[in-house]
């Protein structure tokens, strides 16, 4: 089937602005998203660039807007797009070259959360590791499958209007954390969330929900970590 | 086994003045509504179900001022003007200007990242508020 790609460009060392431009490729309506733009780097503009890694849906270099709405384009199928495709960089992060944006802010909000485990507890007696109830583990389950792929915190319209909000990438994974019952830091994130561009940044629009290709349902994390600041309860 | 844990309100940045207005936002909004109930019902026991229509009743219940019911068919206003009143209308207006303002202090943080332009929004919206508070409880003792 033939399939027609509108891609957004935009070579810094050339481009004022960015523009589209639209390539025909032939293709399958089971082919990609990221296929159809390997087809169109390989065969008609070598010069075109996207980030991508695995391509299979786990290490989140490849979100993109696709008509319209934050995709990762490995997951992403021609037969539930359309033949006719729009595929632009994401919104509220500054676009390098094409599809590529400058990922660094977004990696800063996460590192403020600190996103690694806390504990300052002395070892078990037995020296080994610390031990955790399946039913502790569940309590924070969800939030642990987010791949940092940014499509949540890019389709959020407080961090396009205000990026010193944290986003919500950078809140879910605060919340994998604050609810790890072998984790002492918690106190400490959700301080650091109480501050402006914390959790009241989020105003429930349910973008990051419907964009993030895991599936996380993250206004809902959102909420508990709110639920959590108020009540104090990490249970 | 879940392992029970819970914050002090100092461990979770609730002293936080950002997090404490959040919070407040909330409440003040449920505190609005329960005022709201209070002149609503208070005006039906006063007698406004034979001699008031429901946009004056409506008014009254949003502001229990009594220059709202002036121009209704009550034969006797003392009631409506009784310092009960004044004291729910005073409260509802200063609960309902700091909610408001907060409000669109948040918004504006919504779109204003600088920290002296955020200080500049805060400065003015405190002036603001002052100023409506004070427009409005003079409005309701004078009246």
């Amino acid at each position: 089937m033939e399939i027609t790609i509108k891609i957004f460009r935009y070579d810094p060392e050339k481009d004022v602005r960015g523009h589209y431009e639209t390539y025909v490729v032939e293709g399958d309506e089971n082919d990609r998203v990221l296929d159809v733009l390997e087809l169109v780097k390989g065969k008609s503009d070598g010069t075109l660039a996207f980030r991508r890694s695995c391509a299979h849906g786990v290490c989140g270099s490849d979100a993109m807007r696709i008509n319209g709405r934050n995709h990762l384009a490995c997951k992403t199928l021609v037969r539930d797009v359309g033949a006719n495709i729009t595929v632009e960089p994401v919104l509220g992060l500054k676009v390098k070259k094409d599809l590529i944006v400058d990922m660094d802010p977004f990696f800063d909000n996460y590192k403020k959360m600190l996103p690694y485990m806390i504990n300052e507890s002395p070892l078990p007696a037995d020296g080994r590791e610390r031990l955790q109830s399946p039913e502790d583990r569940a309590r924070f389950d969800e939030t642990t499958k987010c791949i940092l792929c940014a499509a949540c915190t890019t389709s959020c319209p407080s961090y396009w209007a205000n990026g010193e909000y944290y986003g919500p990438a950078a809140i879910v994974t605060a919340h994998r954390f604050i609810f790890d019952s072998r984790d002492e830091a918690a106190g400490e994130r959700l301080q650091i969330l109480a501050e402006t561009d914390g959790v009241a940044r989020c105003h429930t629009a349910y973008n990051c929900t419907e964009a993030c290709p895991r599936e996380i349902k993250i206004t809902k994390a959102i909420g508990e970590v709110k639920m959590a600041m108020i009540t104090g309860k990490l249970d | 086994m879940t392992t029970k844990r819970t914050l002090s309100i100092k461990q979770r940045g609730l002293t936080n003045f950002e997090a404490v207005m959040w919070i407040f936002t909330r409440l003040s909004a449920l505190a609005i509504y329960g005022l709201i109930l209070v002149g609503l019902i208070g005006a039906l026991i006063m007698g406004a179900r034979n001699q008031m229509n429901f946009a004056d009743v409506m008014r009254w219940a949003f502001m229990p001022n009594v220059t709202h019911v002036q121009s209704t068919d009550l034969q006797d206003l003392n009631p409506w003007a009784s310092p009960f009143w004044k004291l729910t209308a005073s409260a509802l207006l200063l609960v309902a200007v700091a909610h408001g303002v907060h409000g669109l202090v948040v918004i504006a943080d919504d779109y204003i990242a600088g920290a002296g332009a955020r200080k500049f929004i805060r400065f003015l919206s405190i002036v603001m508020m002052i100023s409506m508070s004070g427009i409005g409880l003079y409005l309701i003792w004078t009246s």
